[in-house]
């Protein structure tokens, strides 16, 4: 491949999302900063303001993309800052002692797609491409393991001591490169783009090549809506960012 | 196969506490409170519970509608007070608007960095203790089965009721077994009513907990109490045996002599019919 072709990589990836229905609030965020350094998370719905949590996460990430404990509980903080947990009624403030929880997934692009960094917590996709091939994915490989519950960040840190068993730098971390791709794309993805990604990939249409065609936000909400319909993807917030 | 139905807005379930308050559930257990003040607080955590897994970020959603039944002397009544003691069963979006009241109680939390904290928590109250006079269970069981029944009828297509029943004494208005079985018959096309029951014990004695056989019981009471209770459902058994407890094919939703760490998983448990579908 030529440095042409790595560096046209530097540019900002697409960015679409749908909510998991019109009228609702979506709890997915994403953000792309120049630097090459991408953030995604899926805030769960069953928790307290999952969304604000989420944001906190993506923002906190394209920052510092450094994650460690010490990080984790700046970004409660954070969350913490948002309200008065005194004067909150009886069950919000219940709800928010039990925590938001949410996804991240953060990419860092270094030395025009050289060395591509990919941290994951929960149950949001990376997917490293050749063309319409499928080469890695991260943190999950098959349509079958979204039907787990997934282990996400919380506000409330007695749910986050799966994180003390971990080697953050290393347990959830994928080093990926664009060197010897031919046509090197990396798309980011919420669950249910996840699992249908994944449940597709043995079709005869690759699933690269359909998302590969969704260009503008109207076409990924109408590809959504259609895969939907279908029953081929689950009803939930959905986000993709791609960088073809 | 039954117990399978998703737990939606549109399909919600129904659980039932009918709750024995007898003048016998004011003996004091080893715990230093009475069995009913015990009792209490734990159907107060249990709905706090509840309604906190049904709360989103566009309010409480009415994944179940609850009911407390209580009885004792000659009386069966809505376990509810205020707004709510009009009725048996309610959404939960209605029993979070309408507590007795809000206590402030202190917890002890993990502060993040290593620590523990005390934190003041707001407690909602919907029930409180009380103890006197007989045990009308049969009559209980009758109220029962009239209020799911009706349930049912309403909602044909949900996951059937589950009745949490919770006891420390034998029944002085007959004996409850028939009107137990009849209960059990009632049913929505995804399965008949679960009954399950709980003895309390002030400590003393052996607990059994979700036997399988009436021969692993010693007398004829307990042996009937076994025969009222429902087998649990193979998603709850997994959940007990994910606690700790010995299950095998077959355990009953049925404890006697338990202990208050029993009574709390006993609440757990029940209350746990199977995930929602639209979280």
């Amino acid at each position: 491949m030529s440095t042409t072709e790595l560096r046209s990589k530097s540019r900002l990836p697409l960015a679409f999302s749908v909510p998991k229905r019109e009228d609702q609030h979506n709890e997915d965020s994403f953000h792309r900063s120049a630097k090459g350094i991408y953030a995604l998370s899926d805030g769960a719905s069953v928790s307290f303001d999952s969304a604000s949590w989420a944001r906190i996460l993506v923002r906190r990430y394209t920052r510092n993309p450094e994650f460690t404990h010490e990080w984790l509980s700046a970004a409660i903080a954070e969350f913490r800052k948002l309200y008065d947990r005194d004067s909150l009624p009886w069950m919000q403030q219940a709800s928010f002692d039990k925590g938001s929880f949410a996804s991240l997934l953060g990419v860092r692009i270094a030395d025009a797609g050289r060395a591509i960094q990919v941290l994951a917590v929960g149950d949001s996709l990376a997917v490293l491409c050749d063309g319409d091939r499928i080469k890695a994915t991260f943190p999950i490989s098959t349509a079958a393991e979204f039907t787990r519950s997934p282990r996400l960040i919380c506000t409330n840190p007695t749910h986050n001591a799966f994180l003390d068993q971990m080697d953050l730098a290393y347990d959830l971390v994928a080093d990926w490169t664009f060197r010897g791709l031919q046509q090197p794309a990396l798309l980011c993805m919420t669950d249910a783009l996840g699992h249908w990604l994944l449940s597709q990939r043995d079709r005869d249409s690759s699933p690269i090549s359909i998302l590969r065609k969704v260009r503008t936000p109207g076409a990924f909400a109408r590809f959504v809506q259609e895969e939907r319909a279908a029953g081929r993807m689950k009803r939930d917030d959905t986000t993709l960012i791609a960088l073809w | 196969m039954s117990y399978q139905a998703e737990i939606s807005r549109e399909n919600p379930t129904c659980i039932l506490f009918v709750i024995d308050q007898s003048g016998s559930m004011d003996e004091i257990t080893e715990a230093g409170r009475s069995k009913a003040a015990f009792v209490a607080d734990v159907l107060n955590k249990t709905l706090y519970t509840l309604i906190t897994s049904c709360s989103k970020s566009d309010g409480v959603r009415n994944y179940f509608d609850v009911g407390v039944i209580a009885y004792a002397g000659s009386q069966v009544t809505s376990g509810f007070g205020g707004t709510l003691a009009g009725d048996i069963v309610h959404p939960i979006q209605a029993i979070s608007e309408n507590t007795l009241r809000v206590e402030e109680r202190k917890k002890k939390v993990d502060d993040g960095a290593g620590g523990i904290i005390e934190l003041t928590t707001k407690f909602p109250v919907w029930f409180d203790p009380k103890s006197e006079g007989g045990t009308p269970m049969r009559a209980a069981l009758g109220r029962t089965i009239e209020t799911i029944g009706s349930w049912c009828e309403q909602h044909p297509g949900s996951y059937p009721p589950t009745i949490l029943h919770v006891t420390d004494g034998q029944s002085t208005d007959g004996t409850p077994e028939e009107t137990a079985d009849g209960l059990r018959q009632i049913s929505t096309k995804d399965g008949q009513a679960l009954l399950f029951n709980l003895h309390v014990n002030t400590g003393a004695g052996l607990e059994i907990v979700f036997p399988t056989a009436e021969s692993d019981l010693n007398d004829e009471y307990s042996r009937m109490l076994f025969r009222m209770s429902s087998p649990l459902p193979a998603h709850l058994a997994k959940f007990a045996g994910d606690k700790g407890y010995s299950i095998t094919d077959g355990s009953r939703g049925f404890i006697f002599n338990g202990d208050p760490q029993c009574v709390v998983d006993f609440f757990e448990i029940g209350t746990r019919p199977r995930l929602v579908a639209d979280r």
